[in-house]
């Protein structure tokens, strides 16, 4: 086994810590306080050609793997973590979709721009009756020659009010259940697309979310991804990458929290002595220690399996589930070591803690992850071995989402 | 135009001071799996020569002398947009003196062919020696001008800014020329493009030993070393935390300035 990261991903996670701490990281207080969108810090990802930097150089990105992705948005969050969430969507869920799954024409039409930051990607899944259960959406999509009308609200939109292109699920066939969902390239400027109410959040404040409006929204049939019917296959693809992308998240807060923890503790004194002398501080450092750099591996080999065309269905759904966690602990915790000062917004942990709380909410709530992984546990024809070093249970194919696991989300999992 | 830059490999000196140690024979810092970066002004350097790729046309090669992971540095340097590294890797040849550093350098700029440009940091941010500049100008017999902050070309000629106390000189010279760089706003080393880092990885960089390079122990290593660090002193500095009372914003302002001046610090 070798944990080393080769010379491109280190540098990537060298050059966009740099760019991190000196562009972003003085910059993510006041965009929080004035719910600023991370616009120019967003241009320069560009340059940098951390956008859409998984794509491949023909389309205009940099070629990279889904290791040094979550390198790079570990970085981007622990200075921001609102930038985070945009780049996050932007690249794990927008890009990678339409590089798998588009035509050629669409990958032309889009990519480059979305390389370029000339546009930002959003993906819209979310409805007010459908969360989990995605598979329940009601937005429709009926087809009128060479447009589809799309009709219903869409909730949650991460970038929703940015975006230059959204990849949106709609519904062509209601009776079909998920095998009716069909996805669409949304351009914000066509008839019928409205952008409707913007959230106030408990964090992420800079980052944007919006509700969509479709009323008779006409998108043509070539910006429609796959067949009709394979809208869900589509979200469920981009599983692996996507999630991996929040857990690379949760760690980059976490880690912000640990480092403030570690600095305040030594400057702070009480009893005549810096509060990181007292045993009760330790622990939780310790705790928090721990628990990120487990977090940062369950992260990393979920991307390094994806990267080697591994399975990794239940290894990402595992780091989401546990990344997401250990961050509300370990912002916790920041918070408690900071004491009084800590409640407070003249400290960074404050945003930290509103930040890390959606962790375990968006991109499959901690409830649907157990219920992933424990369904693969329980499949009558279990997934190999999660562990490479571990007994091997044989090669057969792993239970994967298409059994029956939705994309953030189980079908028929909750409802009657 | 050709530039090599000769890079250094050093410790992140952002490190947290008491992660600093020094071995108590060569005393030297002691690597133990701190952070390294490319040093300080050297990056300055790789960015004066990409600079002034881009306006004249040619290639800028990365020249490092160091341990095996001093490939990193060259890796970094090949990010930043370099076109090609070669690594200079022999363990005897590490404990040489700056003198013997110079002669494995020029030896080393030898091989690949002297340059119109050869550009080195003003002083390394750890040993701080600022010599190696003048030295392997010396060594390769070139005109040499120290504490630069930018080259450009006039009429086939170099034409470079000294930075000097409280000013510049601007310098002419010809090519081939050695120049030793300083910091300053037109050299700002650039962040490397992620898909700059995906080519560098890919990159060969040929590592050369001493036989390569045909360098013989009465020149370099330990052994030819005129120059031996006796002790090394680490400063110890003490910080202190005043809190200044005053009713009003003005008060304090005042008590500020009043205390400063005491102090002497305006
Ligand atoms: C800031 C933010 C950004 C977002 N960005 C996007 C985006 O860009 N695109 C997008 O499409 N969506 C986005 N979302 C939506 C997000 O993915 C959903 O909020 C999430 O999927 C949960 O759905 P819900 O809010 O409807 O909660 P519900 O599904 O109603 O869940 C409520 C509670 O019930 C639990 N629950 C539900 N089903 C089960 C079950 N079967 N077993 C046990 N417990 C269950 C849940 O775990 C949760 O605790 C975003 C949300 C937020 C807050
Ligand atoms: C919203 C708000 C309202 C408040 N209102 C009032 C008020 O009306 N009146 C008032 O007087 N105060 C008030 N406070 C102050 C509050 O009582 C203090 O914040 C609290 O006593 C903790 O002190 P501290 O913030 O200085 O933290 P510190 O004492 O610096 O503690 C920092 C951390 O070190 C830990 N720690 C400290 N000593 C030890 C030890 N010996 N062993 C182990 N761990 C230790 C603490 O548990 C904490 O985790 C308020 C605070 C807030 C945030």
């Amino acid at each position: 086994m070798n944990f080393e990261l080769t010379d491109a991903q280190r540098l990537i996670r060298d050059t966009v810590r740099e760019f991190a701490d000196k562009e972003l990281a003085p910059l993510a207080a006041e965009l929080d306080r004035l719910k600023r969108y991370p616009e120019k810090p967003l241009q320069r990802l560009a340059e940098l050609g951390v956008l859409g930097m998984t794509v491949p150089p023909e389309y205009g990105g940099a070629g990279a793997d889904t290791v040094s992705s979550c390198l790079a948005l570990m970085e981007i969050s622990r200075a921001c973590a609102s930038t985070g969430v945009a780049v996050s969507l932007h690249n794990t869920l927008t890009c990678e979709i339409i590089y798998r799954h588009g035509t050629e024409a669409q990958r032309r039409r889009y990519l480059p721009a979305l390389c370029r930051g000339q546009i930002l990607g959003a993906f819209s899944l979310t409805e007010p009756t459908s969360g989990s259960d995605a598979a329940s959406l009601r937005t429709t999509a009926t087809r009128r020659g060479e447009q589809y009308l799309l009709n219903g609200t869409k909730l949650f939109v991460t970038n929703g009010s940015r975006a230059g292109v959204i990849i949106l699920f709609a519904s062509t066939d209601l009776s079909r259940g998920d095998k009716g969902i069909t996805a669409f390239l949304v351009e914000p400027s066509v008839p019928g697309f409205r952008i409707g109410k913007r959230e106030e959040k408990m964090g992420l404040r800079a980052s944007d979310t919006a509700e969509l409006v479709l009323e008779d929204c006409q998108v043509p049939v070539e910006n429609r991804i796959g067949e009709e019917g394979e809208g869900f296959k589509v979200a469920l693809s981009s599983l692996v990458t996507g999630r991996a992308g929040i857990a690379a998240q949760a760690v980059g807060i976490a880690q912000a929290c640990l480092e403030a923890s570690v600095r305040y503790a030594r400057e702070r004194r009480q009893f005549g002595q810096p509060i990181a002398e007292f045993q009760a501080i330790q622990w939780k450092l310790a705790n928090m220690a721990t628990e990120i750099e487990a977090a940062r591996l369950l992260t990393l080999r979920a991307a390094a399996q994806k990267d080697r065309g591994l399975p990794c269905t239940m290894e990402a759904s595992m780091a989401k589930l546990f990344a997401s966690e250990a961050a509300n602990r370990a912002a916790a915790d920041a918070v408690q070591i900071h004491g009084g000062y800590g409640y407070l917004q003249d400290f960074p942990v404050e945003r930290y803690m509103r930040d890390a709380r959606v962790l375990t909410i968006y991109e499959g709530t901690s409830e649907i992850h157990r219920l992933i992984i424990a369904r693969q546990l329980l499949s009558p024809s279990p997934p190999p071995s999660p562990h490479p070093w571990g007994e091997g249970k044989g090669e057969g194919p792993q239970g994967g989402p298409e059994e029956g696991m939705g994309a953030w989300c189980v079908r028929g999992g909750g409802e009657p | 135009m050709h530039i090599i830059v000769c890079i250094k490999q050093i410790i992140d000196p952002e490190i947290p001071a008491d992660q600093f140690k020094l071995d108590p024979n060569s005393m030297r810092q002691l690597r133990g799996g701190l952070s390294l970066v490319i040093s300080a002004y050297d990056q300055n350097a790789l960015e004066v020569a990409l600079q002034l790729r881009e306006k004249v046309g040619g290639k800028v090669t990365a020249l490092c002398l160091g341990e095996s992971g001093a490939m990193g540095a060259i890796k970094s340097a090949l990010g930043m947009g370099v076109d090609d590294g070669f690594l200079v890797s022999d363990q005897p040849l590490l404990e040489s003196d700056p003198f013997g550093v110079a002669h494995v350098l020029a030896k080393a700029i030898q091989k690949i062919g002297v340059p119109d440009l050869v550009l080195t940091g003003c002083v390394s941010g750890d040993t701080g020696d600022k010599v190696m500049g003048p030295l392997l100008a010396e060594a390769l017999g070139l005109p040499c001008v120290t504490f630069v902050s930018k080259v450009e070309v006039k009429d086939g000629k170099a034409l470079v800014r000294r930075i000097v106390e409280d000013g510049y000189e601007l310098v002419e010279a010809a090519f081939p020329l050695a120049v030793s760089i300083i910091s300053d706003d037109s050299n700002v080393p650039r962040y490397s493009k992620l898909r700059d880092i995906m080519a560098a990885a890919k990159k060969q960089v040929p590592t050369w030993k001493a036989a390569d390079l045909g360098l013989e122990g009465a020149r370099v290593g330990v052994g030819a070393a005129r120059l031996q660090v006796q002790d090394v002193s680490i400063p110890q500095r003490e910080s202190k935390c005043e809190i200044l009372d005053g009713e009003t914003p003005e008060e304090r302002a005042e008590g500020l300035a009043l205390r400063l001046r005491e102090l002497k610090v305006i």
